[in-house]
């Protein structure tokens, strides 16, 4: 699904050059739920945008769903954000000028769906989330978990095949941060690829496959291929971990 | 394509949104209505007067002495003789107004004595035998006065002249059928006066809005008014003497007699000089009316491109979430043009209806001419397209934000 060989990123200002990633290397298979964590400034959120199509990489080669995207231009790029990629952010990032129903329509209007088509899947995604009754609310009138969830419900409407989350539970309280990431495995066990940047270690015991990132490269350090058997067990240590 | 997503934002940013919509309602209502005043002002101001302007004169003379009003009259015949015997003089006259001069007498006229309501209004001059070759005056009918028909008249006197000449405005609005020579008319007296001729043009004395529908309804009574107060002369020179028959025509009269005040700086004045001091105020207000529109339109550009601009700014984080959700470039770039478009729309739309209010009141307070619909029409495109050039710089910025806006914490 995501493979990135030999990649490199420099942000390059007047003075100084920076390696954000170097030497990277990560391949993630179609239906993975990889964790990604790591120190700060260590290159994580770099990873993701890149791995988004949000941003362009300095050297290498990304080849996401077996293509190169390093030669697409900005509408190729545009169009597989809408078609493949869901994002979910640690600050939500909800238009706070749209109520509930229009943010999840967003990416689903730049699709060019037809009406009746958007209706049904913002209803679908939002009864998902848990959230359909809260359509006409803004952003602003919803706690921080259902923000996120909303923020999921965006992010799944357009039904993606790979969910990049930048530390969805990082501005959540431990039961918010629960209800979200059973969210994510559920939308997991129903065949999207994840990857998931956080920084709490439970959280991340729970994804197949964790990648550590340390200055600027990976380095895979488990596989979990049980996980799917002890649901419940993983569960409870969380809970446990936080309390 | 997005209308109504558009429209959901704009309702949490209304104070901005209204505020300018309001400025470009305003604008337009003002711009349409400015530049209707002046395509008005601009186009008379080269209208013919019918007069021959080119070699005319006319010279402000004022008495240093207290004398009757035969002493005065004799004083004018004896002025008028020197005058036309100036070698770059052709003709002079007297009168009580002449062309564009800014005010003057005017008459209404009816058909019979007794009618209450006037049939029209007419512009009054005063000449005598030489008032028709002096001002060049084209009499296309009848004759011109004879000696005997010319007369002394003070300015309180009532009897109207039993004759008349007219101009073809005034002969046509009285009698449409052209049958107005040896006709008559009352000019409010109780007797009649009969047309002996007819003058193709002469435009009236005052250039005021309100006599435009008569401009070039004019009469001339055979009569040589009482200058007590002080007159006019009107002197024709002769073909490219203007400016030497100027000089000779001051210092011929005060030759004449010394009593009298023609004052230095526009006691004798050019006709090019009447005409440009008559339009004066048309020009002023013409200019003036172009530096508002002007000034607002830019005032207006200037407050879509700072609205835009900030909105863009403030929404830098929600582009870049845009993009990341599949928005192109073109899609961000549409998005503040159609919003632009949006509110400039509700402007103008507003501003249309604020712009025929506008005309209505001055047509009622200022006696105004009904604008042309074609003008808030005008409008509406100029307005729309300062919007759309407006919005256009801070748009394409704002299709330049990049996606990665979207994982900045701010
Ligand atoms: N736009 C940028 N310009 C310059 N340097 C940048 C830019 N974005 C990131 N960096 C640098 O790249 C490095 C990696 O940053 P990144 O945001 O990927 O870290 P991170 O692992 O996500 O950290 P955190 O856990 O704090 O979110 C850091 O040194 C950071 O300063
Ligand atoms: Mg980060």
């Amino acid at each position: 699904m995501l493979k990135m060989t030999h990649l490199s990123k420099v942000y390059r200002t007047e003075v100084v050059e920076t390696y954000a990633l170097r030497d990277f290397n990560i391949d993630v298979k179609e239906g993975e739920f990889v964790a990604v964590m790591g120190p700060s400034g260590s290159g994580k959120t770099t990873f993701l945008t890149i791995a988004g199509l949000l941003e362009s990489f300095t050297g290498g080669e990304y080849l996401l769903d077996g293509a190169d995207v390093s030669g697409l231009g900005d509408n190729a790029r545009s169009k597989i954000r809408n078609e493949k990629i869901g994002f979910v952010f640690q600050s939500f990032n909800l238009i706070p000028d749209l109520n509930v129903h229009d943010n999840v329509e967003v990416p689903l209007r730049y699709r060019g769906m037809k009406s009746a088509e958007r209706q049904q899947r913002i209803k679908e995604s939002l009864e998902r989330v848990g959230l359909a009754s809260r359509m006409k609310h803004y952003p602003a009138e919803l706690s921080g978990g259902q923000q996120q969830r909303v923020a999921i419900a965006r992010a799944l409407a357009g039904s993606p095949r790979l969910l990049l989350a930048d530390e969805p539970t990082g501005n959540l309280d431990t039961q918010m941060a629960r209800g979200v990431m059973e969210l994510l495995e559920e939308i997991h066990r129903e065949g999207a690829t994840i990857v998931m940047v956080t920084h709490d270690p439970e959280l991340a015991a729970r994804a197949q496959r964790s990648v550590h990132i340390i200055d600027g490269q990976a380095v895979d350090i488990a596989e979990e291929p049980r996980f799917h058997a002890q649901p419940r067990r993983v569960e409870v240590a969380a809970e446990g971990g936080a309390g | 394509m997005q209308i109504q997503p558009i429209l959901a934002a704009l309702r949490q940013h209304k104070a901005g949104t209204v505020l300018i919509a309001l400025q470009i309602a305003l604008t337009l209502a003002i711009v349409c209505n400015a530049l209707f005043i002046i395509h008005q002002r601009v186009t008379h101001l080269s209208e013919p007067t019918g007069i021959d302007e080119a070699n005319l004169f006319v010279i402000g003379n004022q008495w240093a002495d207290q004398s009757s009003a035969q002493q005065v009259d004799a004083q004018m015949q004896a002025d008028l003789a020197t005058l036309r015997q100036l070698p770059a003089v052709r003709d002079a006259t007297a009168s009580n107004s002449y062309p564009l001069v800014g005010g003057g007498w005017d008459d209404f006229i009816t058909m019979t004595p007794d009618q209450v309501q006037k049939t029209t209004d007419a512009s009054v001059y005063f000449g005598d035998t030489h008032f028709l070759d002096t001002l060049g005056l084209k009499l296309i009918a009848g004759r011109n006065f004879r000696p005997d028909e010319v007369a002394p008249m003070s300015p309180h006197e009532v009897v109207t002249p039993p004759v008349v000449i007219v101009t073809r405005a005034l002969a046509d609005k009285l009698y449409p059928d052209g049958s107005a020579l040896g006709k008559s008319f009352y000019a409010m007296s109780a007797t009649p006066t009969t047309i002996i001729g007819i003058v193709a043009r002469l435009q009236r004395s005052e250039v005021d809005t309100w006599s435009r529908p008569y401009a070039y309804q004019a009469l001339i009574w055979p009569r040589r008014l009482d200058g007590t107060v002080g007159t006019n002369y009107i002197v024709r020179a002769k073909p490219g003497q203007l400016e030497a028959a100027m000089r000779e025509a001051k210092q011929g009269l005060i030759a004449q007699n010394r009593m009298r005040i023609i004052d230095p700086k526009d006691g004798v004045l050019s006709f090019a000089q009447v005409r440009h001091r008559a339009y004066d105020s048309d020009r002023g207000t013409a200019i003036l009316m172009g530096i508002i529109c002007a000034v607002l339109l830019v005032i207006t550009g200037a407050g879509i491109i700072g609205l835009t601009s900030f909105w863009v700014g403030q929404r830098r984080k929600q582009i870049g979430i845009r993009r990341a959700l599949g928005a192109t470039q073109r899609d961000i770039l549409h998005y503040f043009q159609t919003e632009n478009l949006l509110i400039a729309g509700a402007g103008v739309a507003l501003g249309a209806i604020l712009a025929v209010g506008l005309n209505l009141w001055m047509m009622k307070q200022l006696a105004m001419d009904r604008m042309s619909l074609l003008y808030v029409l005008a409008g509406v495109v100029v307005l729309l397209l300062l919007g759309q050039g407006a919005v256009f710089a801070p748009a394409l910025r704002a299709s330049r934000v990049s996606p990665v806006e979207a994982t900045r914490t701010v």
